[in-house]
């Protein structure tokens, strides 16, 4: 069964050497497991100064592969709606990207507010990261968490923009129930599903199997152990097309 | 063929927890899940011999499929009771110790010598966290003393110590112990940096379950840089040759 990847990543990871970082990795990856196409984001560009330098990057490489480029953005930055034009005109981007536990500021800052305007204007999704590695391992550098309540307060404000939670917890999906499924244009990946037996079958039980799209944070996690939570869940034909590849086709873009 | 080196069941939920592993079984295809009951970080003497008890009952309910780890808490003036209850009387495979002491603790020491009496293995839960770290919860470096001390004692590091790039360096130069992959980490290069380390042959498979994924933990053996033998080391033949007791 074909599958679209929502949550892949190309560069360096500077707090551990990745052995599978480049986009050629990622194709080999992907192509070894029936995935066809991707939301791709430079990995380099959040630790950039300046993260534009990443997507130049990154742009280079993924550029007439039809793989979707999602652009990295630090809204705490000056002038990173300028970015946001740039990507558009340069990149045809598909989305912007952050990273708020990385870049220091909290859902509710202005900047923030300010991110979603510019989205709004010009009606760009947003991928929003809730964490990358688990931050229990994170001895060297400690990203500030986002509290469920506050990814709640900022859904809810922004209900009309079209939004995929990354790396989220299932009890977190299962907190924001409600809110998931009350906002049609909100979608979370599956990247973040580990923490039980029988992940997949419980969130479709509890939320149906639109909400769902599949993610890898590839190359940080593996690939097989996201994807296998997916294709050897016990459910329907329909709801794994849809997991895979039909949500994210129909929603994102 | 597949042995799950490391699974739990859940003080309070064992009924549940007992469901969903059979259930994982069935439909993983899983050959052998060696299990240990938990609950407190410092479990009550009447709280190990219960959890002990739910061991062995599982066991005895599917003992094709289930074997047991007596888990101890070495606090306890009657631990060297319970492990031998665990062994001799339940015929479990091995000890568990958690996060009731570090395992170098020298109340440790009188157990790790009865398991090596006994030729059994000593699943040590290793898990190095920088946030929200346990009081008494080992790390590479505990289990090297504990090894070091005691180079006939036959050690399983669990979780590959969590973050494997600084808890196994501590144990590379032990041969006597070996780690398993379980819990809830499963990052694309940890099998691969750690069969660099010490190699396939100290490597088993574990999940964690049903606290933690058994597919992610499959994923990562499935997805690492290993042969057709090397798998089949990780997957059951290290196993097989830690629970030996000849």
């Amino acid at each position: 069964m074909e599958s679209i990847d929502v949550n892949c990543l190309v560069g360096h990871w500077p707090f551990r050497k990745l052995y599978h970082n480049t986009f050629s990795d990622l194709i080999k990856a992907h192509s070894e497991n029936g995935i066809v196409s991707g939301y791709v984001s430079s990995l380099n560009s959040i630790f950039y100064n300046d993260p534009f330098e990443g997507e130049e990057e990154l742009h280079e490489v993924i550029k007439n592969t039809g793989y979707h480029h999602v652009l990295t953005i630090n809204p705490t930055l000056p002038a990173f709606e300028e970015d946001i034009i740039r990507g558009i005109k340069l990149f045809n981007i598909s989305g912007v990207r952050i990273y708020p536990s990385y870049h220091g500021y909290h859902l509710d800052c202005p900047q923030a507010k300010q991110l979603c305007e510019v989205l709004r204007k010009y009606n760009l999704p947003l991928f929003l990261t809730l964490r990358m590695e688990d931050e229990r391992l994170s001895y060297i550098y400690q990203p500030i968490p986002l509290s469920i309540k506050e990814i709640q307060f900022f859904v809810e404000t922004n209900i009309d923009i079209k939004m995929l939670l990354l790396n989220i917890r299932f009890n977190e999906i299962m907190t924001l129930k409600n809110i998931l499924l009350d906002a049609p244009n909100i979608l979370f990946d599956t990247s973040g599903l580990k923490d039980q037996l029988f992940n997949v079958e419980k969130l479709v039980a509890a939320l149906g199997d639109k909400k769902m799209v599949y993610g890898s944070l590839y190359p940080l996690f593996c690939l097989k152990s996201t994807l296998f939570e997916v294709t050897k869940a016990q459910i329907s034909t329909q709801s794994m097309e849809r997991i895979l590849f039909r949500n994210s086709r129909q929603n994102i873009v | 063929m597949l042995i799950d080196i490391h699974a739990h069941l859940w003080n309070n939920k064992f009924k549940e927890n007992k469901t969903e592993i059979l259930k994982a079984c069935e439909h993983y295809n899983i050959d052998k899940v060696y299990i240990s009951s938990l609950g407190d970080q410092f479990p009550t003497e009447d709280e190990i011999t219960k959890s002990n008890d739910e061991t062995y009952k599982f066991m005895c309910e599917v003992p094709s499929l289930i074997g047991g780890f007596c888990y101890i808490n070495p606090n306890h003036s009657s631990s060297l009771d319970a492990l031998k209850k665990g062994i001799e009387d339940y015929n479990m495979s091995g000890m568990k110790l958690w996060i009731a002491t570090y395992c170098d603790d020298p109340k440790v020491f009188p157990l790790v010598e009865k398991c090596i009496d006994y030729k059994v293995p000593i699943l040590i839960h290793t898990f190095h966290k920088a946030i929200r770290h346990l009081e008494f919860e080992s790390q590479g470096i505990h289990v090297a003393h504990l090894a070091k001390k005691y180079p006939e004692a036959k050690i399983l590091m669990a979780h590959l110590g969590a973050n494997c790039h600084r808890e196994i360096k501590p144990i590379i130069n032990f041969k006597n112990v070996s780690v398993d992959i379980s819990g809830t980490i499963f990052r694309r290069d940890d099998v691969d940096y750690t069969k660099k380390l010490i190699g396939p042959e100290r490597i088993l498979f574990g999940s964690d379950m049903p606290g933690a994924s058994f597919l992610v933990n499959y994923g990562q053996v499935e997805e690492a840089n290993l042969t057709h033998r090397e798998k089949e080391l990780v997957y059951y033949k290290n196993a097989i040759k830690l629970l030996e007791r000849s």
